[in-house]
């Protein structure tokens, strides 16, 4: 699983640091960070929530090898 | 208090009476519709001077608002326009920004503003919001007796955007005046006779202030968000004086009356609901963030959007062809007995609280969401503090609109506290 988020639609909502502290990280700019862009299978669950409930939908997870 | 059951045949939200009825019976309404016919058909309102459009699809479940928001592929803003009937050109020009465009050129626009309105950036302005609130409550606290609306709901939020925009204080009555106009729905205390002559007339009026201001800060930049749309380039080009004129008034009229209306709501409320207040009062570092999430969810000041259908889709099960019209009232959404518990509970402590009071997840998320919920926050929590014992002597005063109306505006709610003494002014 790998994750990635574009930047240009973020605005900071917080909901996926909210949802998956240890994979998302805003500092102090407001700027998200991937602190896990490949994290592991057993968070699936959080991540695609955070996916799913991201206010600009700006978050992507794919599959590929 | 018994509720007014209107039956499933008798739903309208086009008639506009449908929207002067207790917040009660329209909520009654709308679960008939999510239980009996969540994607229902109806006729468009006849405006005057345009033909009247082909009708929509109201959306009134939660996942279907979700399901639109998250794929502005197919359900998209840019055709026609993101009200229920379509905007007439001369009307575009003045109200059609990047609300009612697509990605990308919607998410560049977009960019020039709204790295200004992320939580740390609106922490820099925290000051400001904390002493607008007292100077607006300064104006009123001696009196004991007030209309919440005028003293309270309308200058905030409106000294506020004012500010951040660089609007100078002198031009505040004309911003109100014009915005009232543009989302006060045809009522005829803000309009008169000739709505869609006046409205434009608003417009007019904002795009006219906007050039004069334009002008003045291309000489003196400041650190407003009229000078980032002045200096802002979107595909190598400056914005032309038609966007920038559509620009400021989006964030002038949005920015606004959605939050005097949730402000005016939430006061209501919790006068109907003192159990509930007790619990904020009692708690206000604690309970603060989940009630003004629930103010939002419960008033739903955002009355509606529209998509339109790019092409043939299926929804829910429904089919739907391309060019159609779908309208995701917020509202229902948020009261959704499918995805919220007690839905129809005003709950300052509800948690989960996904509403869509903001619209769902997609690229059109309200920009102002954070401001909104600073606002709110900083208000209740000065109210508290300082007339703690405010509250509402009589029922909202809604707006009387043409037809559906994109705000549920309040135009008076009458309140009264203890009189205490204005702070001392610097």
């Amino acid at each position: 699983m790998r994750v990635s988020v574009d930047l240009d639609r973020c605005e900071a909502h917080g909901v996926c640091t909210g949802i998956a502290p240890d994979v998302f990280e805003l500092d102090d700019d407001d700027v998200l960070h991937v602190l896990l862009p490949e994290p592991p299978e057993e968070w699936r669950a959080q991540v695609a929530d955070a996916a799913l409930r991201c206010p600009k939908q700006a978050i992507t997870v794919t599959d590929e090898q | 208090m018994s509720v007014h059951e209107i039956s499933l045949e008798e739903i309208n939200p086009t008639d506009p009476t449908f929207w002067t009825r207790p917040l009660e019976e329209r909520q009654a309404a709308f679960a008939t519709l999510r239980r009996e016919r969540p994607i229902a058909f109806f006729e468009e309102p006849a405006i005057d001077g345009t033909p009247v459009g082909p009708g929509y699809y109201a959306l009134t479940r939660y996942d279907d608002v979700v399901e639109v928001s998250r794929n502005p592929e197919i359900y998209c803003s840019g055709l026609g326009s993101t009200s229920v009937t379509d905007m007439p050109p001369e009307a575009a020009e003045f109200f059609g920004s990047f609300i009612t465009m697509d990605d990308p050129r919607h998410a560049r626009l977009r960019g020039i503003v709204s790295r200004r309105f992320t939580p740390k950036q609106l922490s820099k302005v925290m000051d400001d919001v904390t002493h607008i609130a007292d100077e607006v409550i300064d104006d009123m606290c001696e009196k004991g007796e007030t209309d919440f609306v005028a003293d309270i709901a309308a200058p905030f939020p409106l000294l506020i955007i004012c500010d951040m925009m660089g609007i100078p204080r002198s031009e505040y009555r004309t911003v109100l005046d014009a915005t009232n106009k543009i989302l006060g729905g045809g009522d005829p205390e803000f309009v008169g006779d000739d709505p869609i002559a006046e409205i434009l007339g608003a417009g007019m009026t904002l795009v006219q202030l906007v050039n004069e201001l334009a002008e003045h800060k291309r000489k003196r930049p400041g650190d407003d968000l009229t000078t980032a749309l002045i200096n802002a380039e979107v595909d190598d080009d400056v914005l032309t004086p038609q966007e920038l004129g559509s620009f400021f008034i989006l964030l002038a009229v949005a920015g606004n009356d959605t939050t005097r209306t949730a402000l005016s709501h939430g006061m209501h409320y919790l006068t109907e609901n003192p159990d509930q207040r007790k619990v904020w009062q009692d708690d206000l570092d604690g309970v603060t963030a989940s009630a003004v999430e629930e103010i939002v969810r419960y008033a739903a000041p955002v009355v509606y959007m529209r998509r339109t259908l790019t092409r043939d889709s299926v929804l829910s099960g429904h089919e739907l062809r391309a060019g159609e019209k779908v309208v995701m009232f917020y509202g229902s959404a948020s009261r959704d007995e499918a995805v919220f518990e007690d839905p129809d509970r005003f709950d300052v402590r509800r948690n989960p609280n996904n509403h869509v009071g903001f619209g769902g997840p997609g690229p059109h998320f309200c920009l102002g969401a954070h401001l909104a919920r600073r606002e709110l926050s900083v208000m209740f929590r000065r109210l508290f503090e300082r007339l703690p014992d405010i509250e509402a002597v009589g029922d909202p005063v809604l707006l009387d609109p043409m037809s559906i109306p994109l705000v549920t505006g309040v135009k008076r709610l009458p309140v009264t506290f203890t009189p205490t003494k204005a702070k001392a002014k610097a």
